[in-house]
C-alpha cells in the first residue's frame, strides 16, 4: 500500500468522473495534435512541392493560378506563352535551369506534362525502372500514377483532351510507357511526364484535322510553338529581385515567385487552421475545468475521508500528493488516448482525402511543436490540480470530523 | 497513560471558554465521559487527539506533551499512538476492508502485517468481508471495522466519539465490550465520550462534563 495505490483506488471508485475527465481532455489533446500535424504537413507539402523552382513564367493572369497550375498541378493554366519567348529568357545569366512545361491532356484524371529531361531533376526524381524518353509519344509515369492505375512499362494508352477525365474528347495517338519514377512525395508522383513534342504532336494532329489547309508546320519545328509555362531556378539570390520585375515589365508574360504566392495562399487557409486551433484550446480549457471540478468535488465530497486519513497519520503533503497523482494519472491517460485519437483521426481523414486529391504525405509533427503541446497540457493540468488541492490546505480536520453524517 | 492538566479551549470568533477536568489515567485504565450535546465532548476528544490546539493546559500521552511538538511530529504521533472510533463513518469509501487496514498501517508508518489484519478481522467476525467494498457492509460490520481500524496499529489511546448512538441496545453493549476487550489486548487506554447512558454500567470509571 502506498499513496499511488490509494490514488488509483480513488480513481477507480468513480469511473464516470474519471472517464469523462479523461475523454474530454483526450479530445482536446487529439485536436491540438491533429491540427498542428495537418498544418505542418500542409506547409511542408507546399514547400516541398516547389522542388527547385524559384520562378514560374507563364501567360498573364492570376499569379496564384499560374503557381497552382504549373507547380502544384492543381488548377487550369492561365494560358500559353510562345516557346521562343521563353527560350530567350532562359538564356539570362541569372538563370541556372529553365524547364518548359506544356499541358493540355490527362489520362484518367492524371495530368500529362510535356517537358524536357530537366523536369525530373527539379524534383530529384530518379527512374525506378525503364529508360528516359527518346522520342515523341513516350511517357514516364510518376510512382502514384503507376501504382493507382496498375500500369507497367510497355503499356500504351490514349490521352483525353483537357485536364479532367472524360471519354468524349480522346486523342487518337497512343502513348507508350517507357519508364516509372521512384516515389518522391512530391507532385511528380501524380504526373505523367512526356516530351514537349508529344504534346505538340497530339494537338497538331487535332488541329490538323480541323484545318486541312494548315501547311508547312514541320519545316520549322519549334517556330510558333507554345508552352504553358517555364519553371526557373536561379543561379544567384539577387535574381529574386531583378528578374521577375524585368519580365513583368518588358514582356507580355508574367513572372511569379511561387514561394511568395504559396505563402499568401497559406495565410488564407491558415485562418481555418487557426480557428480549429482556437476551438481545441477552448476544449482544453473546458477539460481542465472538468478535471478541476472532479478533483475539487472529490476533495469536498470526501472531506471526511481526507480528515480520516489525517487521523491515520497522513500528512497534508501526503494528501496533496494523493490528489496530485489522481490528476496526473488522468492527465497521462488522456494524453495517451489523445495521441491515439489524433493518429486514428488523421489516418481516416487521409484515407478519405487520398482518393479525392491523390495526395497523401503526412509529415511527422516536429518535436518542438509536440513538446509545446505537452507543456501546455502539463501546465493546464497542474493548474487545475493546484486549484483542487487548495481546500486541503485550508481543511480543518476537527470541524470536518465533527460534521460526520 | 494519559494526563490532562488544566485544559482550556476557545473557538475562534466565539466567546465561550471551555475548561476541562483534570484526568490521570494509568496503564489499561478506561474512562467514560458523559455529557449533553453542545457541552464540548467532541472538542475535548479532538484536543486529546491533537486535532485542536488548546488555549492553555497540557495533554501528556505516553510521556509526550502532544501540544509541545511540531505539526508534522504531531501528525506522526497521532497516526502511531491514537486510534479514533467514530459514530458512522469508519473507513475510506474508495478502499475495501483489507485495503483500508493496509492504508491505515502504511500512513502510520507501521509495517503491514497481513497475519495481524486477518487475526483482528477474525476476532471481530468480519473476515468474510475482507475484500468487500464498504458500501456492501452492514452497519454492525462497519462499526466493527471501525474498531479494527482504531486498534490495528497498537495505539496507546483509543478515543471513541459517540460510538453507540446509532445502535440498538444489544449492539451497543457488544460494541463497547469489543472496544474494552481490544483496548485490553493492546494495552491501550480507552476513552469513550457519549451522551448514551446505556453504557455507563460497562465502565468503572466515568466523569460527567
Amino acid at each position: 500500500m502506498n499513496i499511488w495505490k490509494i490514488s488509483l483506488k480513488n480513481i477507480k471508485s468513480k469511473p464516470l468522473y474519471t472517464f469523462s475527465s479523461i475523454f474530454i481532455l483526450a479530445l482536446s489533446i487529439a485536436l491540438l495534435l491533429g491540427i498542428r500535424q495537418l498544418e505542418t504537413s500542409f506547409k511542408y507539402q507546399m514547400q516541398n512541392n516547389l522542388g527547385k523552382i524559384d520562378l514560374v513564367i507563364g501567360a498573364k493572369g492570376s499569379p496564384l493560378q499560374l503557381v497552382l497550375a504549373s507547380v502544384l498541378h492543381m488548377d487550369n493554366p492561365t494560358g500559353n506563352i510562345l516557346y521562343e519567348d521563353a527560350k530567350k529568357i532562359g538564356k539570362s545569366p541569372f538563370i541556372k535551369t529553365a524547364v518548359p512545361i506544356s499541358y493540355g491532356d490527362n489520362y484518367k484524371g492524371y495530368k500529362i506534362v510535356g517537358s524536357t529531361a530537366n523536369f525530373a531533376t527539379l524534383y530529384d526524381a530518379k527512374l525506378e525502372k525503364g529508360s528516359a524518353i527518346k522520342k515523341p509519344m513516350e511517357v514516364i509515369l510518376g510512382s502514384t500514377v503507376a501504382e493507382q492505375l496498375q500500369l507497367k512499362i510497355g503499356d500504351t494508352f490514349l490521352s483525353s483532351h483537357g485536364l479532367l477525365e472524360n471519354d468524349i474528347d480522346i486523342h487518337s495517338e497512343h502513348l507508350t510507357i517507357v519508364g516509372i519514377y521512384q516515389p518522391t512525395n512530391k507532385t511528380i508522383d501524380r504526373l505523367i511526364v512526356t516530351s514537349l513534342e508529344s504534346i505538340w504532336d497530339v494537338h497538331e494532329e487535332a488541329e490538323h484535322e480541323k484545318d486541312e489547309n494548315h501547311l508547312g508546320h514541320h519545316e520549322n519545328h519549334e517556330k510558333g510553338k507554345e508552352i504553358t509555362s517555364l519553371l526557373v531556378s536561379f543561379r544567384s539570390p539577387s535574381a529574386f529581385l531583378t528578374l521577375p520585375r524585368k519580365i513583368n515589365k518588358d514582356t507580355n508574360m508574367q513572372a511569379v515567385l511561387p514561394k511568395y504566392e504559396l505563402e499568401k495562399l497559406y495565410r488564407y487557409t491558415g485562418v481555418g487552421f487557426k480557428t480549429i486551433s482556437w476551438i481545441a484550446y477552448m476544449i482544453l480549457i473546458i477539460s481542465c475545468i472538468t478535471i478541476f471540478v472532479s478533483l475539487y468535488k472529490m476533495v469536498k465530497e470526501r472531506a471526511f475521508d481526507l480528515a480520516l486519513l489525517r487521523t491515520y497519520g497522513a500528512s497534508n503533503f501526503q494528501l496533496t500528493r494523493m490528489i496530485a497523482y489522481e490528476g496526473l494519472i488522468i492527465g497521462l491517460l488522456a494524453f495517451l488516448l489523445g495521441l491515439l485519437l489524433s493518429k486514428a483521426g488523421l489516418y481516416f481523414m487521409l484515407r478519405i482525402m487520398e482518393t479525392e486529391y491523390q495526395q497523401n504525405t503526412l509529415q511527422k509533427l516536429p518535436l518542438q511543436e509536440f513538446l509545446q503541446i505537452v507543456l501546455l497540457v502539463v501546465v493546464m493540468v497542474t493548474f487545475s490540480i493546484l486549484l483542487a488541492i487548495y481546500p486541503i490546505m485550508k481543511m480543518n480536520i476537527s470541524t470536518t470530523l465533527s460534521n460526520e453524517k | 497513560m494519559v494526563q490532562i492538566d488544566r485544559l482550556t479551549f476557545q473557538y475562534k470568533k466565539e466567546k465561550h471558554l471551555f475548561s476541562f477536568p483534570n484526568i490521570d489515567l494509568k496503564e489499561r485504565e478506561n474512562l467514560l465521559i458523559i455529557g449533553k450535546s453542545g457541552i464540548g465532548k467532541t472538542t475535548f476528544l479532538h484536543l486529546l487527539a491533537g486535532l485542536l490546539t488548546p488555549i492553555s493546559g497540557k495533554i501528556v500521552i505516553g510521556g509526550v506533551d502532544i501540544h509541545s511538538i511540531s505539526h508534522s511530529e504531531l501528525d506522526k504521533f497521532r497516526g502511531q499512538n491514537i486510534g479514533l472510533v467514530f459514530q458512522k463513518k469508519h473507513a475510506i469509501q474508495s478502499l475495501n476492508v483489507v485495503e483500508n487496514l493496509q492504508a491505515r498501517l502504511f500512513l502510520s508508518k507501521k509495517s503491514i502485517s497481513n497475519t495481524k489484519i486477518d487475526f483482528l478481522l477474525e476476532q471481530l467476525d468480519i473476515s468474510d468481508c475482507k475484500n468487500s467494498k464498504l458500501n456492501t457492509l452492514s452497519e454492525g460490520q462497519l462499526q466493527r471495522l471501525g474498531i479494527v481500524m482504531a486498534v490495528i496499529h497498537n495505539p496507546q489511546v483509543i478515543l471513541a466519539d459517540e460510538p453507540t448512538s446509532s445502535l440498538d441496545d444489544e449492539s451497543c453493549t457488544i460494541v463497547i465490550e469489543l472496544l474494552i476487550k481490544q483496548a485490553k489486548l493492546t494495552n491501550a487506554n480507552l476513552i469513550v465520550i457519549t451522551h448514551d447512558h446505556r453504557i455507563k454500567s460497562l465502565f468503572s470509571n466515568s466523569i460527567t462534563l
